[in-house]
């Protein structure tokens, strides 16, 4: 797959190129705007992580907001305990009014920025683990693992709206202090916040693009062409579904500790079936294949949300749906597949050695089968 | 391969490129303007057109839009226009603070008018605080705060159960089963009717919480079958009050013996009903759309006009109507001083105004002096006013709560 | 005694809710492997219809039955033509599809419509309660009931004793032998489709009385007649009814002893498990895809 992986090369240059330099001065490198943009980048990050369980092993996470919401309610549990210094027993305001006695154990050891950052990424893997642990080895595939990951989702949104007293309920986790983050305290409207973020977007996909060029990515592949099939050849391949379930997780879990800064505050909202299912649709729309494309799905939708919801306040979600029907029906592929199918007829008419051109025309057609077969997924 | 690469390179290009474009501010004109001194005054209106409480909070936009067309109509305020920057938060308390957190930033609005819910109100307290903005909440809510960024237009709970749970105690006897849903306000609401019951030697017979938007009561009704209280002290919101008196009403519970009495019933829950379901319930409120006096006829005459014969006016959208007055008055108050949400605020302090329930005044804990009554609903849908209050209440948001009040400086421990 | 027999009354009504929603989402999901993700809305545009004819026309809910299922149909009609037919290769694309066509439906009623509550009038002569051995039992629950039982057996009757129901068998069975012998399995996946839509229409004018009329009532049920469509078992109607039992029975019970959201997580979680060590569910038929 040297193509694949020189086109993410370079489409991730250009993309580093264009979230480092240009969107920060398009913001005039601070304010509202550029809170904004980091917000979108987050948003990316989301979308990228569930390309990489859906596109590569064509494992369709419908509650990846689950893991993204964990993250930011762990970065917000530690914001809000900063906050909360003055109160009694250095309790949140929401324990208060629910006439809770003190903090309960679960939620003491967030008091330190370190674990809080740990816990952050580990807490999501290590549920992502466990249910694609219970799930994987049961040889569990396809809708099932929709629904099971949908289902889980929706328990634990219930259980933290319910629990008002542990999690402030529907309302979330509000009034966050800014985190200190080793004797800097983050301002997220500056310009070094952006960075920040869009530093953990590019580390995030760069290890992302390095697991999926390794062998292991090799095998992903493989699972997801045909699972009997790489099983016959000795690979196990609930472990290596796990292992590509549980890097999402943690991808995700980073997207949502730093959307809780951005925002200011946790909510179950955020861990609802809706963005589970916008995070997929932008994925979808850029492309699941590619983690890169995914990203820049996810940033261009939220973009055209951001200007567009505007001027049409009303029919902008009836627009979304509308593309979300459009880029089922036509673009399966995404923009991503669209461009790859591009390049192709591109490379073809420009060909001066007719050899040359009939090898591309047999790839064309090789991936284009591949391609028809991964469709049945 | 080369060329192979410079292609590949131009396809990614053109999409970075394409995407980019969308984040070109100069491209998509209109919002980016900054507003200068003198010309228009910038207003936040944050009501959710959609969602669980969109039942109560499109009719909340419309009075206050109603207030803002009406003061343009008549000049503006010393000669400048209101500009109303409206969004839809969908009834969700994290799209409140975010859109609030807009608001304030990007449109750079003076006050904001907003929320029915307690939480949508506690999402958008920290951005109004943190940013020192003014946020005009005109809701009924549980009292226990004591913010110097908001202004609250609507009854605190001495305000509303001060005589309510009594008299109910009186008519129907004392043991209450507290029904609401499962927030903040109705967990308060029922912390200070407890206080009151056991001060009268009434009991509660049983405290339950659904989830915001939830529809399906038949084993609430199943419970009080079971349990048999006196009075049912209701404090849910929007859709689940609409399903639960359906549903009390369906199951052929009688009002005379178990009625159910509200404390965010208004007449726009009760069309939604339906007026025959309704009948025989209680709701204390400082206003009811049969209310009669010359402001109120105009009010209500005024509302109809403009939204059709069938839409009512009620307790809280009557509050986002003088919200909006009161707002006016502050700012002509200032008259060519620096508007500031801080001196919008101070002006507004001790400020009277003719509302449509009656004179009500601005204490200077930010909270409002306002008119109780006890009202039955009919099957026609109104309320028929059976106690009024004699002069106007002033409002103490720390009633039930010993050695706490809220000030002109914010909350005074004793 | 009396409350025990109370919340099995409670279960079953509750299951009748279910059974109706969820039976055009089983057939449809039996018959082509389509997870549709919009069948809620059609649930709420059987409700709307309900309120249109009774408000501009004066037609009560149980007379306007026939003309909400035929509306309901046409509308699952056109989707399927135009949207889901160039999907059936791809059941995880249809989720998404599906998703994005109830967003469109949902945005559509809203606008013409507007987000406020409707109110629906049961028909006058289902008010009441019956009140047998202690319990309250509202005629209009019962009624429900009823028409579930009944639905259920018109179901039965079409899939087993017509020819569209043969031929909608045989094409789940295998489809391209079907087409050889003459069945155009695009027309039977189109009446499917269109027969599972007038379920949900009919359903949604049935629970009218019963819930607020909001363009968002939709999702509320989806995932729910979801749940009952998995647990059941791929094209089985046996295991839709089993599931819907199930599923009923249990959230009237456990809300009674616990709370509302702990029973609604214990069944959520109930039903992962049951998934994971039996995903083909409770009754499957057993096919060849």
């Amino acid at each position: 797959m040297n193509k694949g992986f020189s086109i993410d090369c370079i489409g991730y240059a250009l993309f580093a190129v264009f979230v480092v330099l240009i969107i920060p001065w398009s913001a005039n490198y601070s304010g509202y705007d550029l809170n904004v943009y980091a917000r979108y980048l987050v948003l990316g990050m989301a979308a990228a992580a569930v390309a990489l369980s859906w596109g590569t092993a064509g494992i369709l996470n419908l509650g990846q907001a689950l893991t993204f919401g964990i993250g930011s309610y762990i970065m917000a549990m530690h914001l809000k305990l900063k906050a909360s210094g003055a109160q009694a027993g250095g309790m949140p305001d929401f324990m208060v009014w629910t006439n809770m006695e003190k903090l309960p154990w679960f939620w003491e050891p967030f008091q330190s920025v370190s674990f809080t950052l740990a816990a952050g990424i580990l807490v999501p893997v290590a549920i992502a683990s466990l249910i694609g642990g219970f799930m994987f080895r049961g040889r569990i595939t396809g809708v099932f693992v929709a629904i099971i990951t949908l289902s889980f989702m929706l328990a634990v949104q219930l259980w933290i709206i319910s629990e008002q007293r542990f999690t402030g309920g529907q309302n979330g986790l509000t009034g966050l202090a800014t985190l200190e983050l080793f004797d800097w305290s983050v301002d997220v409207y500056g310009l070094a916040f952006y960075y920040m973020v869009a530093g953990c977007l590019l580390v995030v996909l760069t290890l992302g693009l390095l697991f999926l060029r390794s062998k292991a990515g090799l095998v992903l592949r493989a699972i997801k062409a045909d699972p009997e099939r790489t099983r016959f050849f000795g690979y196990d391949v609930s472990t290596y579904e796990i292992v590509a379930f549980a890097i999402s997780a943690g991808i995700a879990g980073i997207a949502g500790m730093l959307y809780a800064m951005i925002l200011g505050f946790a909510s179950p909202t955020y861990m609802g079936l809706s963005l589970s299912l916008a995070f997929v649709i932008w994925a979808a729309v850029g492309g699941r294949e590619s983690i890169v494309a995914a990203t820049l799905g996810g940033i261009g939708v939220n973009m055209a949300e951001g200007r567009l919801s505007d001027l049409f306040f009303d029919q902008w979600t009836l627009i979304l749906g509308v593309i979300f029907i459009v880029v089922v029906l036509f673009l399966p592929r995404g923009l991503f597949g669209l461009v790859m199918d591009l390049r192709i007829k591109l490379e073809s008419h420009f060909m001066a050695n007719p050899i040359s051109r009939m090898n591309t025309s047999l790839d064309k057609h090789r991936s284009e089968t591949t391609a028809s077969q991964r469709e049945g997924k | 391969m080369k060329r192979r690469d410079l292609l590949k390179g131009v396809a990614f290009a053109g999409v970075a490129g394409a995407t980019g474009l969308g984040g070109f501010p100069g491209i998509w004109t209109g919002r980016n303007a900054a507003w200068a001194a003198g010309s228009d005054i910038p207003v936040g209106v944050l009501f959710s057109k959609t969602g669980a409480v969109a039942v109560v909070e499109s009719t909340l936009h419309d009075a206050c839009m109603m207030a803002i067309e009406e003061i343009n109509d008549n000049g503006g305020i010393n000669g400048r226009k209101i500009r109303p920057f409206v969004e839809d938060p969908a009834s969700d308390p994290a799209t409140f603070a975010d859109r609030a957190n807009r608001l304030v930033r990007r449109d750079k609005v003076v006050s904001i008018f907003g929320s029915y819910t307690s939480s949508s109100r506690q999402a958008v307290l920290p951005v109004v605080e943190g940013q020192n903005n003014l946020y005009w909440y005109p809701t009924l809510y549980e009292g226990r705060e004591c913010s110097r960024n908001v202004m609250y237009g609507g009854a605190v709970p001495n305000q509303q159960q001060q005589d309510y749970v009594p008299w109910l105690k009186e008519k129907f006897g004392g043991r209450f089963y507290l029904l609401g849903n499962n927030y903040v306000y109705p967990r308060e609401e029922n912390n200070v009717a407890r206080k009151i019951l056991k001060g009268i030697g009434g009991e509660v017979v049983n405290e339950e919480y659904v989830p915001m938007g939830h529809d399906s009561f038949s084993s609430i009704v199943s419970q009080l079958r079971r349990d048999k209280p006196d009075v049912i002290f209701c404090t849910l919101v929007g859709d689940s009050d609409v399903a639960f008196q359906r549903e009390y009403h369906n199951a052929g519970l009688d009002p005379k013996t178990m009625p159910v009495a509200s404390l965010t019933r208004s007449e726009i829950e009760v069309k939604a009903i339906g007026g025959k379901a309704a009948a025989g319930h209680f709701s204390s409120a400082p206003y009811f759309m049969g209310h009669q006096s010359a402001e109120n006829k105009k009010f209500v005459e005024a509302y109809l006009k403009k939204y059709g014969q069938d839409q009512v006016t009620h307790f809280v959208n009557e509050a986002a109507y003088f919200q909006v007055y009161q707002f006016k008055n502050a700012v002509e108050r200032i008259g060519s001083g620096e508007l500031t949400p801080s001196a919008i605020r101070d002006a507004a302090v001790g400020q009277r105004f003719m509302a449509p329930q009656g004179e009500i005044e601005i204490a200077d804990n930010l909270h409002t002096y306002l008119w109780p009554k006890i009202g039955q609903w009919q099957a026609n849908g109104q309320a028929k006013v059976l106690v009024d209050s004699k002069s106007r209440i002033a409002p103490e948001p720390y009633w039930a709560y010993e050695g706490q009040k809220c000030t002109a400086e914010g909350l005074q421990e004793s | 005694m009396y409350s025990w027999l109370n919340e099995i009354f409670i279960g079953l009504s509750l299951t009748s809710i279910l059974l109706i929603i969820a039976l055009g989402l089983a057939i449809i999901y039996g018959t082509m492997g389509v997870i549709n993700l919009a069948h809620g809305q059609f649930v709420m545009i059987g409700a709307y219809v309900a309120w249109f004819l009774q408000s501009q026309f004066g037609i009560g809910i149980i007379v306007g039955l026939p003309l909400i299922f035929i509306a309901g149909a046409l509308l699952g009609l056109v989707i399927e033509r135009t949207i889901i037919q160039r999907l059936y290769r791809s059941p995880l694309d249809t989720i998404l599809a599906t998703w994005g066509i109830g967003i469109v439906l949902e945005q559509l009623v809203r606008g013409l419509f507007g987000s406020d509550s409707r109110y629906v009038a049961r028909s006058e002569f289902l008010d009441g309660n019956l009140i047998l051995a202690g319990i309250h039992m509202s005629y209009y629950r019962l009624f429900i009931i009823g028409f579930a039982l009944f639905t259920l057996a018109v179901t039965w009757f079409l899939l087993f004793r017509t020819e569209f129901g043969t031929k909608l068998r045989a094409v789940i069975q295998n489809k391209e032998i079907s087409e050889c012998y003459g069945v155009s399995a695009n027309r039977v996946y189109a009446m499917t489709f269109a027969y599972g839509a007038g379920l949900a229409a009919i359903a949604g004018a049935l629970i009218t009385p019963m819930v607020s009329v909001t363009p968002t009532m939709g999702t509320k049920v989806v995932v729910d007649a979801f749940l009952v469509v998995i647990v059941g078992g791929v094209g089985s109607i046996a295991g839709t009814a089993a599931a819907a039992l199930m599923i009923g029975e249990a959230s009237a019970w456990l809300s009674y002893l616990l709370n509302e959201t702990t029973a609604r997580i214990l069944i959520l979680l109930g039903v992962i498990v049951l998934i994971r060590f039996r995903p083909q569910g409770l009754f499957p038929n057993k096919v060849r895809r």
